[in-house]
């Protein structure tokens, strides 16, 4: 019986949305909130025609801030630079000896040691994938190429493992530091890949120690993060044991607790296995540099997409590999018999010796040439045939979704798209229904919900890069303030208001509404897709391996496929978020809905509830948390995709740090970077906020 | 004002949580005139959290210390203190004279390593190392050579009924294996003193007891000192020598198994007997005595006073007199009326 009353209340308390607890009369800070938004906004749009400046931001009021950083920037340089330089020419050094290593080698004795290890650490699996995946990479021709990334890559990892070890350790050691370096530790991650790109070329020089030293900032956290909270989890008792034995502190850390938190490190050094990969090719875009990244670059600007799907599969190859190897060794299992890896290693040696004479030298194989040239021919017979239908999914998208959330209805509403002209008449109409719907839903006990639809028709019909900054700012000072009371309402008015003042509002507009557009997308189709995961084991069986392959690929990879069929553009740029960021949606959807405690579920089935009705009220509410969490990561991968999508023709902040790479200017790079960051920031901590308050309400 | 044969000897030990905590006790024992009840309710209402108030005990050399309470007794926090993994607020603590609460961190790792052995609830073994290494984990920071540890691992191993397992992984064991491992670590170093922190609490019932007869045998011979914290009323009476029970801070009682038993100190401890079989745990001299002239005794089943009173109401049952109790040494130690030893049991009714 206490079990049932339990999940009853849980479904009460998280089935309403928390802050529809009371009528319209007393006003709860939901409410309160969402009423000053509408007011706020209502004036804005009534005052925006003859007051230019709610419109956009006085000029006279904009700071040169991005002068004034690249100034100051540049001023540092100076002075940093010849260290700067003599790191660079250090590293030199280590990159060389890698380089040599692996491009100088024989390509049959490489292929024989990392099948060698594939078999020591997994078996005939690993084993076989190893060989099967060099084999492509051989055979693609891209050999020297690959060569050239894995050298860079193979001086980066132990580099960022080090930093990230280390910075883990003192976090966890001095306590007073810790919170600055958590906070450290997600700027590093949050500030977009391509920022890091332009003062590091300032200050180390045009060349590869460039892409080296972005992969170790880039790297670097995943392995302090998962150091540090794999030295917090472990278990007081062992701790308390190691001290009682007469361990001396570094004894303790050493002997007991970094062993014991072996398995967490182990996924930090997955993770930055992955993510120093992925660096090491995006910064490719600085060129110069004869890698894989780098001919996936160069064969998709020359539309040469047989061959750049063929470079991306290389890619591809190599983080699976990099992944699938690094994770097992993460899962202490059984290693595999010494006898096969030894003779593993002799039969590549042998063939190595013969190689020279016998077999051709790495660039002379080109197994795929012929497939590129029939991929290319069979594209554009397919684009020939239905580029009809493409131009209409693209189009219609476009006119139909993208242009109404950026420029409003008032404006993308056009005889030529929509077949008749949007006018002041209907603008009153819209509002006037909006509003007695509100009406209606506030008097049923919404209303939030009626003052949120007010609102969402406002940013509707007005477009979100039109959007006045009062309001912008109103919005989310009210959010913060719901999610994380004073402090985070500050902090998410001052953080976006720095956006404003320093006159990258307009591209900021322009990232929030790309951001805004593919995460409604997958929150429609990822939670649809991990619900439908939840409710079908089958579903759950063929979506899994789908979302571990999504999240395998580096960045990078996404554009060739939607530049293959809808050209450049910001529909490609769309679509290449979307697989993206799709991921987590499904994944904490799919997670949250099926984590429900079984007591809690048999509880409502014993009351008698129908299946829909488990999932209503006591599913759903439980998962709430989680999902947002999802939401969350969702958005933050959208965030980091935005950048990349830059390449691909969009005009937001992305674009400036891009342009900024290409012209050095470096006070334009970190302040569009730096604005980049505190959107994904702010955008972090609101969520973060809501998800903590609702699992509190939820007692977890 | 200590015993002198105690081992440890604790003296107004306050452990206080929150911030300022030595300072706000001070102030609070002045304001209250050093009423630790009063300076305790003061605490709590600014805020702070006193987990152990005022606690003063002796621990006699080679005796069982029972420190038994509900959790939020403070009990664990006690043992914290004690072997100072956690900082005390307030008291001294004596290990042999010697004020462990002033000794400098080189000295503190040094009792550890020679003096001090401990055993955790959730056994603290470090995964990554075999039993073997477990057990020998001690004697490493000692600086013992890895041969001399493996010998001596394997010897204590063998102590504790886990020959064969040496070389297994902490994860490979039963709950009931890992505290072995656990104690025979804890034994290594042959301590002077044995810290257990509710060692049988994450067990089952039947290897809980199991365990408690191993520990009642290898105490029988080892004669350790120990302190020894669990919330179970009946483990407490089996494995005492003498028990102190905590209530939210505070030491209630303090005294031998039978003392409990037959005079709880107030109506807490009694309802923490209430359910216990009495007979079982008390004896048959805490009920005894010697009146002035001997009255007549036609029967003498022979009672010895170390007898449990179900053993001794088991042989006297059937007699209405009094018989005579006798002592160790062989000579009339008492006597006890059978009806007093069937009061006893009696369940007290409220």
């Amino acid at each position: 019986m206490t079990d049932i009353s339990a999940s009853g209340s849980v479904a009460a308390t998280g089935g309403k949305d928390g802050t529809g607890r009371t009528g319209m009369n007393g006003m709860t800070p939901g409410v309160r909130i969402a009423f000053l938004c509408v007011l706020v906004g209502a004036i804005c749009l009534a005052l925006s025609p003859y007051q230019a400046w709610i419109r956009t931001w006085p000029a006279a009021l904009t700071l040169p801030a991005t002068e004034w950083i690249g100034a100051g920037l540049t001023t540092l340089f100076e002075f940093l630079k010849p260290a700067a330089r003599s790191l660079a020419r250090l590293l030199e050094y280590p990159m060389a000896g890698a380089n040599r290593l692996l491009v100088g080698s024989p390509y049959a004795l490489t292929i024989g040691v990392f099948t060698a290890l594939g078999w020591h650490i997994g078996g005939i699996r690993m084993a076989a994938l190893a060989l099967a995946g060099l084999g492509f990479v051989l055979a693609s021709g891209y050999w020297i190429a690959s060569m050239n990334t894995l050298g860079l890559v193979f001086v980066s990892v132990p580099l960022a493992l080090i930093v990230g070890g280390l910075i883990g350790v003192l976090a966890h050691e001095i306590c007073s530091l810790r919170r600055a370096i958590e906070t450290v530790l997600d700027i590093m991650q949050t500030v977009p890949t391509f920022a890091y790109l332009t003062p590091l070329l300032l200050l180390f020089g045009f060349g590869p120690v460039v892409g080296l030293i972005a992969s170790v900032i880039y790297a670097a956290p995943p392995m302090a993060r998962n150091v540090l909270l794999g030295l917090k989890r472990v278990e007081p008792d062992i701790r308390e044991a190691a001290i009682m034995n007469g361990a001396t502190r570094s004894q303790q850390l050493l002997l007991v607790e970094i062993p014991s938190a072996g398995r967490q490190i182990m996924v930090g050094v997955n993770q930055t296995i992955m993510a120093a990969l992925s660096m090491v090719i995006i910064a490719a875009v600085i060129g110069g540099f004869n890698d894989i990244g780098w001919e996936v670059l160069l064969t998709m600007r020359k539309a040469a997409f047989g061959q750049s799907l063929i470079a991306g599969v290389v890619i591809v190859i190599f983080a699976i590999l990099a992944d699938r190897m690094s994770s097992a060794l993460a899962r202490d299992g059984k290693r595999h018999s010494w006898k096969v890896t030894a003779s593993i290693l002799l039969a590549a040696v042998v063939i190595a010796l013969f190689q020279n004479s016998a077999l051709p030298a790495a660039q002379d194989f080109a197994a795929f040439k012929s497939a590129a040239a029939v991929i290319d021919r069979s594209l554009g017979a397919f684009i020939a045939a239905n580029g009809v239908i493409l131009d209409g999914v693209k189009n219609g998208t476009m006119f139909f979704v993208l242009l109404p959330l950026r420029i409003g209805l008032e404006k993308a509403v056009l005889p030529f798209t929509w077949g008749f002209q949007w006018t002041t008449g209907i603008s009153i109409a819209v509002f006037s229904i909006a509003t007695v719907a509100a009406i209606v839903l506030a008097l049923r006990n919404h209303a939030v919900a009626g003052l949120s639809l007010l609102i969402a028709t406002g940013i509707l019909v007005t477009g979100i890069t039109n959007l006045p900054w009062p309001f912008v700012l109103v919005a989310l000072g009210g959010l913060g303030w719901l999610a994380g009371g004073t402090k985070l309402s500050v902090f998410a008015v001052s953080m976006t208001g720095a956006i404003l003042s320093i006159g990258l509002w307009e591209p900021a507009l322009l990232s929030i509404y790309l951001c805004t557009a593919s995460v409604l997308i997958c929150v429609a189709v990822g939670g649809a897709i991990g619900a439908g995961c939840a409710v079908s084991e089958n579903a759950w069986r063929v979506m899994r391996p789908v979302c571990d392959f999504l999240q395998t690929i580096p960045l990078f990879v996404f554009l060739i496929p939607v530049l293959m069929f809808f050209q450049i553009g910001e529909f490609s740029a769309f679509l290449a978020i979307c697989a993206y960021a799709i991921v987590p949606m499904i994944r904490y959807t799919h997670h949250g809905l099926t984590s429900t405690p079984d007591e809690l579920i048999e509880a409502a089935v014993a009351s008698g509830a129908s299946e829909w009705q488990v999932m209503r009220e006591v599913r759903i509410p439980y998962s709430a948390p989680t999902i947002l969490l999802g939401l969350n990561q969702t958005i933050l991968y959208a965030f980091s995709m935005l950048v990349i999508a830059a390449l691909i023709g969009t005009t937001d902040l992305g674009q400036q740090i891009y342009l900024a790479l290409g012209q050095g200017d470096v006070g334009l790079g970190v302040a569009a970077g730096a604005s980049m960051a505190i959107l994904a920031l702010v955008a972090d901590r609101l969520i973060q906020g809501f998800a903590a308050r609702q699992r509190h309400a939820l007692g977890l | 004002m200590s015993h002198p044969h105690a081992a440890i000897s604790c003296r107004g030990i306050w452990q206080v949580y929150g911030a300022d905590a030595p300072q706000q006790l001070k102030r609070a024992l002045a304001e209250t005139g050093n009423d630790s009840r009063a300076a305790a309710a003061l605490l709590r209402e600014r805020g702070l959290v006193p987990a152990v108030q005022d606690v003063s005990f002796d621990v006699l050399e080679g005796e069982v210390f029972v420190i038994m309470g509900l959790s939020g007794s403070g009990k664990s926090t006690l043992i914290r203190t004690i072997s100072r993994l956690a900082e005390g607020t307030a008291g001294s603590i004596l290990i042999h004279g010697e004020d462990i609460l002033t000794a400098s961190k080189q000295r503190l790792i040094e009792l550890r390593r020679n003096k001090l052995g401990m055993v955790f609830q959730h056994f603290g073994l470090f995964p990554h190392m075999t039993v073997a290494e477990n057990v020998g984990f001690p004697l490493k920071m000692q600086g013992m050579s890895r041969t001399d540890r493996r010998a001596r691992a394997l010897e204590m191993l063998d102590l504790v009924g886990l020959s064969g397992r040496e070389d297994a992984f902490p994860r490979e064991l039963s709950g009931g294996q890992r505290q072995r491992v656990g104690i025979a670590r804890a034994l290594a170093v042959n301590p002077d003193l044995l810290f257990l922190d509710e060692p049988y609490s994450a067990l089952d019932p039947l290897i809980r007891r199991q365990l408690q007869d191993e520990f009642l045998k290898i105490q029988a011979g080892l004669q350790k000192t120990s302190v020894f914290i669990t919330h179970d009323i009946t483990e407490a009476l089996k494995l005492a020598d003498r028990i102190a029970i905590m209530r939210d801070g505070v030491v209630v009682q303090i005294g031998t198994p039978d003392e409990i038993i037959v005079n709880p100190a107030n109506d807490y401890v009694r309802e923490f007997t209430r359910d216990v079989p009495k007979g079982r745990y008390s004896h048959v001299s805490s009920m005894m005595n010697m009146p002035e002239t001997l009255p007549a005794m036609p029967d003498d089943p022979k009672i010895g006073e170390d007898m449990t009173v179900d053993d001794a109401l088991a042989s006297c049952m059937a007699l209405y007199q009094p018989v005579p109790v006798w002592g160790r040494d062989g000579r009339m130690a008492g006597i006890v009326h059978p009806s007093q030893l069937a009061d006893a049991l009696q369940v007290e009714r409220t």
